[in-house]
């Protein structure tokens, strides 16, 4: 089973950042210079990682007021 | 500062804007690593939720709007043929001719081979990614306007429809033309279609110069110029 805690929590959402900016990257990128592929790619994993990266966002904030992360004590220092 | 013509040009600014906020708001996040405060999930839902949905919102409505102008055609090169003849100011091909319509000629190629009927939309698009899929898999290494590659072909016959909306056949103008004028009936039911005459390469001469196949944008390989119908023959 898995074992949550503040740190996996916070964890959640490092990964569910930086999916972000990489589906920011490639939505920005297809606008910037649009072409064929690109806008395939940013419409599909764009996209997808963008709704990814939402959920795994909702995940963390559910789980922490589920009480699994006292995150305001947590601070900085817990990664 | 960027001109703003259109609403395209204004999405796409807007979904620039939004994504810096959101770019903005995810490097304070990863630089600062504040705890997990009410305040900070707010800041963080507007930098992973709200600003990347606005960034994808204006990004797809944009993108569509680019993928019906001439110019998104002519960025896969193999129709460069098409598009060139298209954009020439001097050519007297039929696609010439509608491309300078003022109206719809900068979005031409949809304007004439988009598939009007319900869904008409989704299955042009649908196209479009098999166009993609073809273009990588069987066009990527032709020649700089796609000689070498297969013959390029439409996926089912051209519907008198496509240019009836707007040639109306109730128009008087064009019920003067002895040839429409004899084939109403056949026309209005497709039996004749309006291809079999302003067809190939009156439509597209120096992609059909060449049978279709080993294409050259030269124009004067073209041997349809005198038989493009000119301008005044729109109806």
């Amino acid at each position: 089973m898995f074992s949550i805690s503040k740190v996996t929590i916070r964890r959640l959402v490092l990964v569910s950042t930086f999916m972000t900016l990489v589906s920011l990257g490639l939505m920005v990128a297809s606008i910037l210079f649009p072409g064929p592929f690109l806008l395939v790619v940013s419409m599909s994993l764009g996209q997808f990682f963008g709704t990814a990266s939402l959920a795994l966002y909702l995940l963390a904030i559910v789980l922490d007021l589920q009480g699994y992360g006292e995150h305001d004590e947590l601070g900085s220092e817990g990664e | 500062m960027p001109e703003l013509h259109s609403t395209e040009d204004v999405l796409r600014l807007a979904a620039l804007v939004s994504a810096l906020i959101a770019i903005a708001i995810l490097i304070w996040y990863l630089a600062v690593r504040p705890p997990l405060g009410r305040s900070t999930k707010i800041v963080l839902l507007f930098g992973l939720g709200v600003m990347p949905f606005a960034v994808a919102l204006a990004g797809n409505i944009s993108g569509f709007e680019y993928t019906l102008k001439r110019e998104f055609c002519g960025s896969c090169h193999v129709m460069l043929p098409y598009t060139e003849d298209a954009a020439d100011p001097t050519s007297t091909s039929l696609a010439a001719i509608h491309s300078r319509n003022q109206t719809f000629g900068h979005e031409s190629c949809y304007t004439c081979h988009a598939d009007y009927q319900i869904f008409g939309a989704v299955t042009t698009k649908m196209n479009g990614m098999k166009h993609l899929f073809m273009y990588i898999t069987e066009y990527a290494n032709t020649g700089p306007h796609g000689e070498g590659g297969p013959k390029i072909h439409l996926y089912k016959p051209f519907k008198n429809a496509m240019c009836t909306r707007c040639h109306s056949t109730e128009a008087p103008h064009w019920g003067k033309v002895e040839d429409h004028a004899g084939a109403l009936a056949d026309i209005r039911s497709g039996e004749v279609k309006c291809i079999d005459c302003h067809g190939g390469d009156s439509i597209h001469p120096r992609a059909f110069a060449h049978g279709g196949n080993g294409r050259k944008p030269d124009a004067a390989a073209a041997p349809s110029g005198e038989k493009a119908p000119s301008g005044e023959k729109k109806e």
